[in-house]
């Protein structure tokens, strides 16, 4: 009796220890009973997300699509914004690149672009770590400070109320990335590559979140309304449905839509 | 809902410092969850999400996923006797995920996309001693 009891015990403990396969989920939900207020909004990825899988399907000259200015900061709050957006997208590309010494003038950059809009504080360690890093070559650990960074800079600008600035950072870095992944897909056009651009979701999101603040000064920014109009002319072209194909033509379109963005965001007044 | 971790834990830490620690607690378990994908090369988001249900209800998160890369979902509590579950459903409401399992106040579900799009993130309380059982969501991806 006392040795099955013992079994028993043993038996509980292992599985107690041990991960289980969860219950069975539905197979289906109906997501359009779910209520929005339980839907939260959109995962913005990171471009490291979309360069890895550019990876898995050939090997893009990443040196060639670096910058070789960073822009200009010109005062101006949302500028700054989606320019900080853009040289965060543009460390993870010296990343993939594995250019040490790019990463590290990115990592400078960053506090230089993040003081102008008074979140320098959040970001004095990452960019610290950055350099560090990029010396000893962890890339995997550089790209993870790229991401912290860029929440950081996110977090602080919305304790300070400034969410909707907080966003265009993210925008910036959605532009720049998009212009890198539609570059590296149009010089060795395949479905599968082109596919990263279906992002129905995060468009939505994204034009959301500007006619949220169409009504105040920020919204009537020029570069604001721009990265609105643009957003609202990519969303044709990125497929109606997940998995149909988007053709080259499209692709090439994208490119120069967010080429230009990132020119004017860049080089404003050039 | 958006709830970026960073407002929830700055206005938590304004209203009320508990709950700010147990939001925290809940990540902490998150990434404990995470842990392992990160040993086998995964990189894990620095981005984090989170908030509180009561028993039974559910919150969906949505994510843009890319065909082509393998993604794990971890989902922690900090409430030790509850037991939470993620699983993850595609645009159309289709399970997705190629695997899942669900430990206590830890759960994890791993989705290799088939076609890039949104995909939802479905998290479940389904049992706590409290009433509101704070959950934290953070994914890591290769």
């Amino acid at each position: 009796m006392t040795k099955t009891i013992s079994l028993v015990a043993a038996a509980i403990l292992f599985a107690a220890a041990h991960r289980v396969p969860a219950q069975s989920p539905s197979a289906t939900i109906d997501l359009s009973k779910f209520p929005a207020k339980e839907v939260s909004d959109v995962v913005v990825p990171v471009p490291s997300e979309i360069f890895i899988v550019l990876d898995k399907l050939g090997t893009p000259n990443w040196r060639a699509e670096l910058r070789k200015s960073l822009g200009k900061n010109t005062g101006n709050r949302p500028q700054v914004a989606l320019l900080l957006g853009t040289v965060i997208a543009e460390g993870f590309i010296a990343v993939e690149a594995e250019d040490s010494e790019r990463v590290k003038d990115i990592g400078r950059e960053l506090l230089v672009l993040a003081e102008a809009i008074n979140v320098r504080k959040a970001v004095i360690a990452r960019c610290k770590s950055v350099t560090e890093k990029a010396n000893a070559k962890q890339w995997q650990a550089v790209r993870t400070e790229f991401d912290g960074a860029l929440q950081d800079v996110r977090g602080a600008m919305e304790e300070l109320g400034d969410d909707d600035l907080a966003q265009l950072v993210s925008m910036g870095g959605w532009i720049r990335g998009t212009e890198v992944l539609t570059s590296v897909v149009q010089k060795n056009y395949t479905p599968a590559g082109a596919e990263l651009l279906h992002q129905p979701q995060l468009l939505n999101y994204f034009t959301n979140r500007l006619d949220r603040i169409k009504n105040t000064r920020l919204g009537k920014d020029d570069l604001v309304v721009r990265t609105g109009k643009m957003l609202g002319a990519i969303r044709p072209l990125i497929g109606k449905e997940d998995g149909s194909k988007i053709p080259v033509e499209n692709v090439q379109r994208i490119n120069q839509m967010t080429k230009e963005m990132v020119l004017s965001i860049t080089s404003p007044g050039a | 809902m958006k709830k970026f971790l960073t407002i929830l834990l700055s206005l938590q830490a304004l209203l009320l410092a508990p709950a700010h620690a147990y939001v925290n607690d809940a990540l902490s378990f998150a990434h404990e969850a995470a842990n392992p994908y990160f040993k086998k090369g995964y990189t894990v988001r620095e981005d984090a999400w989170g908030g509180d249900l009561g028993v039974k209800d559910q919150q969906a998160v949505a994510a843009q996923l890319f065909k082509g890369n393998d993604y794990w979902f971890c989902l922690g509590t900090e409430v030790g006797n509850a037991v939470v579950t993620i699983h993850i459903y595609d645009s159309q409401g289709k399970l997705a995920e190629s695997e899942s399992w669900q430990k206590g106040r830890f759960a994890a579900a791993r989705v290799v996309p088939q076609k890039t799009g949104t995909y939802y993130a479905i998290i479940t309380v389904e049992k706590s001693p409290k009433e509101r059982t704070g959950w934290a969501v953070v994914y890591a991806y290769k």
